[in-house]
């Protein structure tokens, strides 16, 4: 069930890391992402914000590796903030109610005023 | 294949209160807005067509129970819940019709809300009745026997009049019992839970699978849930919470969302899931929205061919 990649596009900005990966996070890609996603979480040092708009949709695996990531970054004292989701992850982030354990900003900047 | 629920609520019977029947009559009254129907029969269509699910039903209360009716043999039963009451007296009805005084139980664990419903199972009582239990674990029997300990119950489990046999099973390994071939899987739950997997003569597959967290931890290992799911016409899920509360505040309560429910059933590329094991504090219409939301889930994330979600309610029937 791994395999897949997704592309990641990695910024510093006002000491938060940005991390935008682009694709779909589901069976395939769910792996490499959780992997990815958890060294960008260890590598934050204040803050990681996950850019979304470049993610098509998620699955469950997907929103469980976001939970990892929530607590390696606990771990090393940062936090993740989700930003830009399009409108089906904003969504699934509703259904789930990952809108509740997870800050979501409108915007880059929303993300970074904390 | 017909697999029908008679206890669908998770952890704790539940029943609707006065209030709550109340205002769905007040609901249904104002939505007629003075329409006048001929007799009950009309008016029942009216509620059937017109109205939303939660507005003018019920999903239910009793703890989980499950039949699978094959037309052929003995009785298949998942679980002992609350709802085995009301299915013991209707089997009763259908031996009183010719059918073959025998129930073949599957037990997906032995947590009281899954077995308490075994000391009001009418069958039990009477002298000619042959019961199997089957169970993955090898207490089950401990278990019943204790829920009918003098502490807890006046009848004891020695006292019951029905040729009762207890037989433990190890996943992995295919069973004919009966029509229908059965096997099992373990799952992650406070002292293990285990799914079924029941096939009938004309290959129809209906999986029970409750009482089971899939643990974030652990996601490559789901890969044997997949399989155990393999193209199965039904999968009758536990999902009884949120995904954030599954990973969050409920994590290691020993259940499931809806969310997770859709992703491995469409990998199993599963026909039909049936959500399953509602959360006692839920309202009909708190069910009613994860249902909504369990569909629009599923059309989000679909990849090939669709997958239908059911909501389980006590009384519905799937027909397979
Ligand atoms: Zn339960
Ligand atoms: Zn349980």
């Amino acid at each position: 069930m791994s395999g897949g990649t997704l592309n990641w596009r990695i910024d510093e900005r006002e000491g938060a890391r940005i991390a935008a990966p682009a694709g779909r996070v589901d069976e395939s890609t769910a792996t490499a992402f959780t992997e990815r996603l958890i060294g960008e979480a260890g590598a934050a040092r204040t803050m990681l914000v996950l850019d979304l708009s470049g993610i098509a949709y998620m699955s469950s695996r997907g929103l469980r590796a976001l939970t990892l990531a929530q607590r390696e970054a606990t771990r090393s004292g940062s936090t993740i903030v989700l930003a830009r989701p399009n409108e089906t992850m904003r969504e699934i982030l509703a259904i789930s109610r990952y809108d509740m354990i997870f800050k979501v900003a409108d915007t880059i900047e929303d993300a970074l005023a904390g | 294949m017909q697999v029908r629920f008679w206890g669908t609520r998770g952890s704790l019977p539940v029943a609707a209160k006065a209030a709550t029947v109340r205002d769905k009559v007040a609901t249904a009254l104002v939505a007629a807005d003075g329409r006048r129907f001929a007799d009950e029969a009309e008016a029942r269509v009216y509620l059937e067509t017109e109205l939303d699910f939660a507005a003018a039903h019920t999903y239910g209360g009793a703890t989980s129970c499950v039949e699978i009716d094959v037309g052929e043999g003995a009785f298949i039963v998942c679980d002992m819940g609350s709802g085995l009451r009301e299915f013991g007296l209707d089997s009763l009805g259908r031996c009183a019709g010719g059918h073959t005084r025998e129930w073949h139980f599957f037990l997906s664990h032995l947590h009281w809300d899954h077995i308490m419903g075994f000391p009001f199972f009418v069958p039990a009582f009477v002298p000619g009745s042959k019961i199997v239990i089957h169970a993955g674990h090898a207490d089950a029997e401990t278990a019943l026997r204790r829920q009918q300990e003098e502490i807890s119950f006046p009848v004891p489990f020695d006292w019951l009049k029905a040729d009762i046999e207890f037989r433990t099973l190890v996943p992995g390994q295919d069973y004919a019992i009966g029509a229908v071939t059965v096997s099992l899987i373990e799952q992650h739950h406070s002292h293990l839970s285990y799914g079924y997997r029941f096939r009938d003569a004309a290959a129809k597959v209906a999986v029970y699978s409750t009482d089971s967290e899939h643990k974030i931890d652990r996601m490559e290992g789901e890969a044997d849930v997949v399989a155990f799911f393999g193209g199965a016409d039904l999968v009758v899920c536990d999902t009884m919470y949120s995904l954030a509360d599954s990973v969050s505040m409920k994590e290691d309560w020993g259940h499931s969302s809806n969310i997770v429910a859709v992703d491995l059933c469409h990998e199993a590329a599963a026909k039909r899931l049936a959500l399953f094991h509602h959360e006692p504090t839920y309202s009909d219409a708190d069910i009613e929205r994860m249902h909504r939301e369990s569909i629009r889930y599923e059309e989000l994330t679909r990849g090939a061919a669709p997958l239908e979600v059911l909501c389980a309610y006590d009384g519905l029937v799937v027909e397979i």
